[in-house]
């Protein structure tokens, strides 16, 4: 059953590299406005996970429902690439090196999607560039190429070039963890602003005050399972697994 | 020995070699340039087994003169003549000019082919990943990361091979072209004035040097990202 507000759903993944089997059945649903944090120790298959959701690993089975549209296997089992091309531009993707095209500049990097996949006309991709840039307040870095900006500012930038392809949901993947720590609170403050306005966002993060604070809704992995999941406040004040209890004693 | 009564004398025929040594490498490294792209990609994004014949290919290339690969295709297309009549390629190959271009594209496609392959490799694999994760086609993938960052790459050593097939044109002479190579022998066979060969010297240098220069140039402007960020640090001391 898939109601008006289901952004995105995933059913049953299962993701195996060669005999290492990674996720084991993982369910996840993001509703409108969702803010949902993914947290687990390095292994338990979170940032594959967020990969099979838009297929940048593409599941060893399951199911990925856009809108509550499937998006379909084809022949041999193998998902349609033009399908996968429709979910990729309507899910954001930021990632934890940024990921920035060095060859073009700042402004080219946020163009690009628009442009390049949705076909825009470069006037009105820049105007939008141009707005996204100052909201992360780069406005003035815009001619500048991505190494001469900080891990900071180029991760604003990464997040401006997902936000221009107007996205249905927008998925971080460990988006601080490449940062100088002085450098992440601007890019927190970044995701906040977006949680604030209701952006749908699903976070790999190991930043626990941005899990506690900002999310709606919290997931904890445990070797490729989800072993508990539920609000933020009762996540973390009543925390029911050995696992997960033992998770939260060791990053805070 | 009389530099300048050669060059006052016999002016229009270096000339005349020149452009058609020119014309010999610009053709066939461009048209090199058009087929290695392919092929390059085949090398990196083929199945292993489908890749077998290019290989041979490329190894044939790599392990045999210039000359050899030259002699096969001028002698050879005459050997096959009823053959290439057959096909209609007689009137291409009883040319030697076409001969020899035919040879050079053949022999720079492949050397091209390896060094882009090398730029290929060379791509950092996080930009094409944000290029999927954006929802482009792997067309669009190559045609606006992959390939912008091969090439730049691939820049100098593909100058390189330019270069070689630029000075290797010389050989087509000995199949009768009337290159620069080719001009200058008949000058000397004439006057027997051994500067003939200073001049050619000083002509193939030319071209080289012009040609360095404007690759260079072309060069800095596909680089410029990255010395745009090199300008940040400058000023910045360099500890250990």
């Amino acid at each position: 059953m898939v109601d008006n507000d289901t952004v995105l759903k995933a059913e049953a993944i299962y993701k195996s590299f060669g005999a290492l089997e990674v996720l084991k059945g993982v369910d996840i649903t993001a509703r409108k406005q969702d803010v949902i944090s993914i947290l687990g120790a390095s292994g338990s298959g979170k940032s594959t996970l967020l990969r099979c959701l838009n297929f940048l690993e593409p599941p060893t089975s399951g199911k990925v429902y856009l809108h509550g549209k499937e998006i379909s296997m084809g022949k041999g089992g193998k998902p349609d690439q033009k399908q996968i091309e429709h979910l990729r531009s309507h899910l954001g993707m930021v990632f934890q090196q940024f990921n920035l095209w060095s060859h073009r500049t700042v402004l080219e990097n946020v163009m690009e999607g628009p442009v390049i996949v949705k076909g825009e006309s470069k006037a009105v991709a820049r105007q939008r560039a141009e707005v996204l840039l100052d909201r992360v307040g780069l406005a003035e870095r815009k001619s500048m190429y991505p190494s001469q900006l900080s891990g900071g500012q180029q991760q604003r930038v990464a997040i401006a070039r997902a936000l221009a392809m107007e996205p249905d949901a927008i998925l971080f993947d460990e988006p601080t963890s490449a940062l100088d720590p002085e450098l992440v609170a601007e890019v927190l403050k970044t995701m906040k602003s977006l949680a604030e306005e209701g952006r749908t966002m699903i976070v790999v993060t190991h930043e626990m005050s941005f899990a506690r604070d900002v999310s709606t809704h919290v997931i904890f992995m445990h070797e490729g399972k989800i072993l508990e999941q539920g609000t933020p406040a009762e996540m973390f004040s009543n925390p029911r697994t050995e696992p997960f209890q033992r998770f939260i004693a060791d990053v805070s | 020995m009389d530099p300048l009564y050669i060059i006052t004398n016999y002016g229009p025929r270096f000339l005349d070699g020149l452009l058609m040594t020119l014309q010999l490498t610009g053709l066939g490294a461009l048209m090199a340039g058009l087929l290695s792209p392919f092929l390059a990609l085949a090398r990196t994004s083929a199945p292993v087994a489908a890749q077998w014949p290019l290989r041979l290919y490329i190894s044939f290339i790599r392990g045999t003169p210039l000359l050899v690969q030259l002699f096969l295709v001028y002698y050879g297309s005459g050997q096959f003549r009823p053959l290439l009549q057959d096909w209609g390629l007689w009137n291409f190959f009883r040319d030697p000019f076409n001969c020899a271009l035919f040879t050079f594209v053949v022999n720079s496609t492949a050397y091209q082919t390896e060094i882009l392959r090398g730029g290929l490799m060379g791509v950092d694999n996080r930009e094409i990943e944000a290029a999927r994760a954006v929802g482009m086609s792997r067309f669009r993938i190559l045609q606006r990361v992959s390939f912008p960052h091969a090439y730049r790459i691939a820049w100098p050593a593909l100058g390189n091979e330019v270069i070689l097939l630029m000075k290797a044109s010389a050989l087509a002479s000995v199949v009768t072209v009337f290159d620069l190579m080719g001009r200058t022998r008949q000058v000397f066979s004439r006057t027997f004035d051994f500067s003939s060969y200073l001049w050619a010297a000083l002509i193939y240098l030319f071209i080289t040097v012009v040609f360095v220069f404007l690759w260079r140039q072309a060069e800095l402007y596909m680089t410029r990202h990255i010395r745009a960020g090199n300008t940040v640090t400058q000023g910045k001391q360099h500890h250990g």
